[in-house]
């Protein structure tokens, strides 16, 4: 099936054509937010990194900022820097033009303060906004395409309706050669023999294994149960028991390919196929990593409700039971609720969130869209110093 | 493949758990096969889970065809399956399981 897009300079093709301004450290993002409140078709990304932080924690605050950069749905980008900063802003600027769509960069410091910089900001997002409405959807493969699966507020019914039918969701676009990414490593726990058995080959197969083994020795080497934060009392709640149960269900989201390549927070995958990304659980972080790895499009399912997007990639939400449902219908794209019901069978649902993937990629708004959601959050590995 | 069966749900044929597709109350029939059926002894909420078989403590339940977690006390046919029942063995500090037998 193919869809239109924007084709971008790199060759990648975007289902989204945003021009984003993007803080390179949390001193400059009120800058940042209000060029992005002056400017129609402009969007800011503020967070909270980008100084003092260790080199992990700083090397992958630049990866992310870089990668939402070069997504796809990303048209033009404007940097913006304090100036004293470890995440150098001009830096990022740079490696973003690497992709070939326009990129500039202002520090604060330099330009002279806030206002200046806003006014000079202003200008900048004008002229960009300019040159992104002239773009024009083209006709794209669908191996262009990476979908980002994601579960959040999950419940028992997760993993008996909304979880496998986007599961078959995920096979069906494997199929026509596009990417799937599974994300949110501690979901899992208890089921990484189900991946690590799927392995393209024994690099991955261990790879997957590390990650899980490193997410787990994080949590118990600080004497913590991971269960006091994940499961949440949500997911408790709704019927999940125990982290490998919400974690059987989790994986489910990938469908049933062979694992073809583990790569980090915010790493764009080198191979197609099913791909996993070392990411927390926490759904906004994780989501962030996705977009940061190129995913144009999320797959979102939930049991409990939850309202969450992103600035970058539209949000499809996808309710596992019909309580939700008709109780948050503002919030959700498709009921898998039917699937519990006994109305829809599994592959039904699936193959009505591959056509809506499709719909959404053509350009139709996601609930997360109209409502604005567009949540951000950068993982963070160490403390700040 | 999960099975419906009438009120619940049987994600796989190893389970000794099945989940609850509406909220049943105590002494509800539930159908598991055409001949066999057992009553829920308690309120089972939407989306929980009631036993399919005795589980004896320690012994392990099973969903999705795996290892879920383990029994803390003898659990019932019927009975509820949660939190107050079962307790999960990975990421917790009191129980030494890291890392799963590929």
């Amino acid at each position: 099936m193919n869809f239109l897009g924007f084709k971008r300079p790199d060759g990648k093709v975007g289902v989204r054509n945003h021009v984003v301004i993007i803080p390179s450290v949390a001193c400059a993002n009120e800058v940042c937010n209000a060029i992005a409140l002056k400017v129609k078709g402009t969007v800011s990304i503020p967070h909270q990194h980008g100084c003092a932080q260790l080199a992990f924690d700083a090397e992958q605050t630049a990866r992310t900022l870089i990668g939402v950069g070069k997504n796809p749905n990303v048209a033009a980008v404007l940097v913006i820097g304090l100036g004293c900063e470890v995440v150098n802003s001009s830096m990022v600027a740079s490696k973003i033009a690497e992709s070939g769509k326009p990129v500039k960069n202002l520090v604060i410091q330099e330009v002279g303060g806030s206002p200046k910089t806003i006014k000079e900001g202003i200008k900048i997002a004008k002229a960009m906004v300019s040159f992104a409405f002239r773009l024009k959807r083209e006709k794209a493969k669908p191996d262009s395409l990476i979908l980002g699966v994601e579960c959040g507020g999950s419940d028992a019914c997760s993993g008996l309706s909304a979880n496998p039918a986007l599961g078959i969701t995920s096979d069906l676009l494997i199929k026509e050669g596009g990417t799937i990414i599974l994300s949110e490593t501690t979901e899992s726990i208890g089921a990484e023999h189900i991946l690590a058995r799927r392995a393209i080959n024994k690099n991955v197969r261990e790879k997957i294994l590390e990650i899980v083994r490193r997410t787990e020795m994080r949590a118990l080497n600080l004497g913590l149960d991971i269960g006091k934060a994940n499961p949440a009392p949500g997911n408790y709640a709704g019927g999940i028991t125990t982290l490998e149960e919400k974690s059987l269900g989790c994986v489910m989201k990938g469908g049933t390919g062979k694992v073809m390549e583990v790569v980090e927070y915010s790493e764009t995958p080198a191979r197609k196929g099913l791909v996993l990304m070392d990411t927390p659980g926490h759904d906004a972080e994780s989501m962030t990593g996705l977009i940061a790895g190129g995913t144009q499009i999320i797959a979102f399912t939930t049991g409990r409700g939850n309202p969450l997007g992103s600035p970058i990639a539209p949000v499809i939400k996808i309710a596992s039971n019909s309580y939700l449902y008709s109780k948050m219908k503002d919030n959700m794209d498709i009921n898998a609720g039917e699937i519990v019901t006994g109305n829809k069978t599994v592959q039904e649902i699936g193959e009505s969130i591959f056509r809506e993937v499709f719909r959404v990629a053509n350009g139709k708004l996601t609930k997360s869209e109209i409502w604005g959601h567009r949540e951000f959050a950068i993982n963070r590995i160490g403390p700040s110093f | 493949m999960s099975n419906v069966i009438e009120n619940l749900i049987l994600c796989h044929s190893k389970d000794n758990v099945a989940t609850a597709r509406s909220p049943l109350g105590a002494g509800t029939l539930l159908r598991l096969t055409k001949q066999k059926t057992i009553v829920a002894r308690e309120q089972i909420p939407f989306g929980h889970k009631v036993a399919l078989q005795k589980i004896r403590k320690g012994g392990p339940v099973i969903k999705y065809g795996e290892r879920i977690g383990r029994a803390i006390r003898e659990i019932n046919p019927g009975e509820l399956v949660h939190v107050h029942n079962v307790a999960g063995e990975r990421g917790r500090t009191k129980v030494k399981r890291i890392g799963h037998r590929v």
